[in-house]
């Protein structure tokens, strides 16, 4: 008979730790500011204080130069000065500069010239391409740290000619970019020698759980530099008054729901049966309960369900930026006294959520804004009013003009995430002739390799293409280790510096959709290239490039002669409806 | 921006019947004028056939902004179909009578039938592939089929060890070893039906009655292997359609290129009077 069970120990949070920290560096720790302030009988037993200094952060040391993190990056960590100053820039740097050269459109000469400068044999690196200097970063591997970094050479050059912001010992920065999983919104650098603590989300997120003085620092400075900003966004709140838009900003309360870490299990998930999958879903509010607040989405995705027989039902989802519970509230506003949620709201692996309490919102901002401006109407007793109520298309319509897409469809979209991408590659199978000019189009215009494979997971006639979907929350980003993996601040799309990647392959493990592919890299000559050291070959991280500097735009689009083949906005469902029902 | 497809047929086909008559009108005006037309008729003919094969080198160039391959296409469809006015005026439709103009006249036909032909089953497969089975790259095709044989043979083979008894084995052999070995035949590839699955089935079913219970669960995987074996036959036979009829339609388009420059050459050269 096979063994129907095998015991293991179960997983551990700390089974992975950040980094190695010995218990004289957690000691080292305790002793100093802010930890020594923070009282450590307030964490539980299960998540002990020592035991996230020791599993989530790691302290780095950095050379003069060293960049600790670039403007754009993916924020995942928070960093505390232990010993040394860091520069702050408080100008854009070159992207030479930080290893990210840019790829100036081509001419039509060097357009032409692909056809007979592309390379017969697959992923050809001449030798001068492959040093990442031939891009004007560069690049420091020190075998002590592991990780290689990109430094600057001249560091007294740059900062004569850029303004900077000094940070010494015991300030902390990128805490706002870790909490909110968004892009770093400056460099620093190391001046002299450094020596800082890293401090992964997880720890800093378990740390401002419980020490109100963390919490209160993070919180206060988004509030400061970012939730107004972000508040004026939403269209109901777009031309409240200010002293209104005051009491909301103070009263807003931040909520996070899911794991932040989401793609690291969610090829598992994926695998899951659809019921087993909503349920395993964070509830963020629950149909039937009663109202509290209503939910502005600030990251992440969350699905907006029903119950229908004995499971749920997706109606919609919804992203950055849109809205859930204003049809609610707005029946409470009319003084319907029973109100509840008429839908429920999960979190679609991670989404961080804006809660606006409902108090607020029926005291401060309905009785001020303009509600015209919002598409649900609300005269009391209206009928439309009752239907708005009952329509969920109506609940999280505010900015949107979403037509409503068939809901199995729906379905498919929330449970494989593809809700994520900005240009994901849509093919219509009841169109496309299998003739492969797309991809054809794509190898000619990517010196003869294609970026992308005409395959993937299909709804009735619609495909989901193998082809990087330049996320809204690109995963892929975290954790590369010299920044190769970069998303164009002004178009969006996410790139891979080829002289920068150093093949370590986070990139291609994090994504959770496999759109990287790692690939040797070998010379015109064919031979492939190796590591010195370790005889092993040198790898390149690969992936559409959403053919920046081509003159064409997406070369797999423009070459669909029948209309079967377009990039699209997921967060657009409105595109996507109106270009099925063509 | 998306526009609908039923909008732009309708546009593009008011487009041609108007630049049609245009030409027609233009015609009959320098016939009735006493007017030469047979040159006049050629260059529009011949400028429509370079037009028309210049989207095998559109092709090539993705790179170029010469305009996304979907609006060529829209071109190539209603200057194609405009050329056989064109042909009709040139030619009167009349068959003509030498060896060099019957080949021209026989390869613009072909050509355009080819195209027709093209158009129709561009229009149509996807579907029916998308209704069918699983999607499948049409290179795959062979090794799936290699290894579904392979299932089947297993299949058999194991049926025998547990049973001790050949029924199923002897059926196999005879009449679905052919089956899972080979690609369908040419007729299937022009027209492919569902005739053999159900007549193999419905042995298969007939035979249930001779079989072991180790027989029968072996039986009930072929069912199924059958199936999937005549849905990928079906991919491989729409998708290789839709590949090989543009290779007919590319030679037959250099082969015409070829002769239709000739063509136009010694009508330039001989017949510059007439
Ligand atoms: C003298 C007449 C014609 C010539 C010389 C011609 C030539 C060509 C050429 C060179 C291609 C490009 C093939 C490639 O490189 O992939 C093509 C494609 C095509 N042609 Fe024509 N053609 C003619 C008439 C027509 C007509 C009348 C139709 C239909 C109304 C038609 C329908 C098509 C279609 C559907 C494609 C395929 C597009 C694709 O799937 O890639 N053609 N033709």
């Amino acid at each position: 008979m096979p063994e129907l069970e095998i015991a293991i120990p179960r997983p551990q949070r700390w089974d992975e730790p950040f980094g190695r920290m010995t218990d004289g560096d957690v000691n080292y720790l305790l002793k100093i500011e802010p930890f020594c302030r923070i009282d450590a009988r307030t964490f539980p037993p299960t998540l002990p204080l020592r035991g996230i200094l020791q599993g989530d952060t790691r302290i780095v040391r950095y050379e003069p130069g060293d960049l600790i993190v670039r403007e754009g990056d993916y924020g995942h960590s928070a960093f505390l000065v232990l010993a040394g100053t860091v520069r702050v820039a408080l100008e854009r740097l070159s992207p030479k500069l930080l290893g990210r050269a840019e790829r100036p459109r081509r001419t039509w000469r060097q357009a032409i010239a692909q056809l007979w400068h592309n390379s017969r044999l697959p992923e050809v690196r001449r030798r001068a391409e492959i040093k990442p200097a031939a891009n004007g970063a560069s690049i420091r591997h020190d075998p002590a740290e592991g990780t290689p970094r990109v430094f600057v050479q001249d560091v007294p050059q740059l900062l004569s000619t850029t303004g900077t912001a000094r940070l010494g010992t015991g300030e902390i920065f990128g805490e706002l970019a870790a909490m909110t999983r968004t892009p770093r919104t400056a460099t620093v650098l190391a001046e002299g020698k450094a020596t800082l603590l890293e401090i992964r989300w997880q720890g800093l997120r378990d740390l401002m759980r419980r020490t109100p003085a963390i919490r209160t620092h993070v919180e206060r400075l988004y509030r400061e530099n970012s939730l107004r900003a972000h508040l004026r966004e939403t269209e109901l709140l777009r031309d409240l008054p200010g002293p209104q838009l005051d009491t909301v900003v103070a009263a807003t309360q931040f909520e996070s729901y899911g794991n932040f870490d989401w793609y690291a299990d969610f090829g598992a998930q994926r695998r899951r049966e659809a019921a087993e999958q909503i349920a395993a879903e964070p509830l963020i509010a629950a149909e039937g309960d009663r109202p509290t607040g209503l939910f502005l989405i600030r990251s992440g995705f969350a699905r907006v369900s029903q119950r229908y027989g004995h499971g749920h039902r997706t109606l919609a989802y919804i992203g950055k930026g849109h809205v859930f519970g204003l049809a609610e509230m707005a029946a409470m506003f009319d003084g319907n006294g029973d109100v509840a949620w008429q839908n429920s709201l999960r979190a679609i692996g991670y989404v961080d959520v804006l809660k606006i309490p409902a108090d607020v919102v029926l005291q401060q901002v309905f009785p001020n804004c303009k509600l015209q401006n919002v598409k649900c109407k609300m005269q009391t007793g209206d009928k439309e009013d009752q239907s708005a109520i009952r329509n969920p298309q109506s609940v999280i319509a505010v900015g949107d003009t979403a037509a409503p897409l068939d809901s199995s469809l729906l379905d498919f979209l929330a449970d494989h995430r593809f809700l994520n991408g900005t240009q994901t590659m849509l093919i219509d199978l009841e169109r496309c002739t299998r003739c492969d000019d797309c991809v054809r189009a794509c190898a000619t215009t990517h010196d003869n390799n294609p970026r992308f494979v005409r395959q993937g997971p299909t709804h009735h006639q619609v495909m989901i293409a193998n082809a990087c979907m330049h996320c809204v929350d690109p995963v892929c980003m975290i954790g590369c280790p010299t920044g190769a993996i970069a998303r164009d601040t002004d178009v969006g799309t996410v790139r891979i510096d080829d002289h920068t990647c150093i093949g370590c392959s986070t990139c291609a493990n994090s994504c959770p959709y496999d759109a990287i592919r790692m690939v040797e890299i070998r010379e015109p000559s064919g031979a492939i290239y190796i590591d010195e050291a370790t005889q092993l070959p040198i790898l390149k991280a690969t992936k559409c490039d959403y053919c920046t500097g081509q003159l064409t735009g997406p070369a797999c689009q423009a070459a669909c002669p029948h209309d079967a083949l377009v990039r699209i906005d997921m967060g657009k469902v409105e595109q996507v409806s109106a270009w099925l029902g063509r | 921006m998306v526009r609908s497809f039923w909008k732009r047929r309708i546009r593009n086909s008011g487009l041609l019947m108007v630049a049609l008559a245009l030409v027609w009108l233009w015609v009959r005006t320098r016939e009735r004028n006493l007017q030469p037309v047979a040159h006049e008729t050629g260059y529009i003919m011949i400028a429509a056939v370079f037009f028309l094969a210049l989207y095998n080198i559109r092709k090539k160039v993705p790179f170029l902004p010469l305009g996304t391959s979907s609006t060529w296409l829209q071109w190539h469809l209603y200057v194609g179909l405009g050329s056989i006015g064109v042909f009709a005026l040139h030619t009167g439709w009349h068959w003509p009578t030498g060896i060099f103009e019957t080949s021209l006249f026989a390869l613009y036909a072909s050509t355009m039938l080819s195209g027709l032909f093209g158009l129709y089953w561009t229009r149509t497969i996807p579907g029916q592939l998308a209704r069918v089975g699983d999607e499948v790259t049409f290179e795959r095709i062979p090794a799936l089929r290699r290894r579904m044989q392979w299932q089947a043979n297993e299949t058999v083979i194991e049926s025998v060890a547990a049973s001790g008894t050949t029924t199923l084995a002897d059926f196999y052999s005879a009449q679905m070893y052919g089956f899972f070995r080979l690609p369908r035949g040419v007729k299937y590839f022009l027209r492919p039906t569902t005739s053999r699955r159900k007549s193999l089935l419905a042995d298969m079913q007939h035979l249930q009655r001779y079989l072991s219970e180790p027989e029968r669960k072996a039986c009930e995987k072929l069912f199924a292997l059958v199936r999937r074996k005549d849905e990928l036959d079906f991919h491989g036979a729409r998708q290789g359609l839709l590949k090989y009829w543009l290779f007919v339609h590319i030679g037959l388009t250099y082969a015409l290129v070829l002769a239709a420059s000739l063509h136009g050459l010694m009508a330039t050269a001989f017949g510059g009077g007439l």
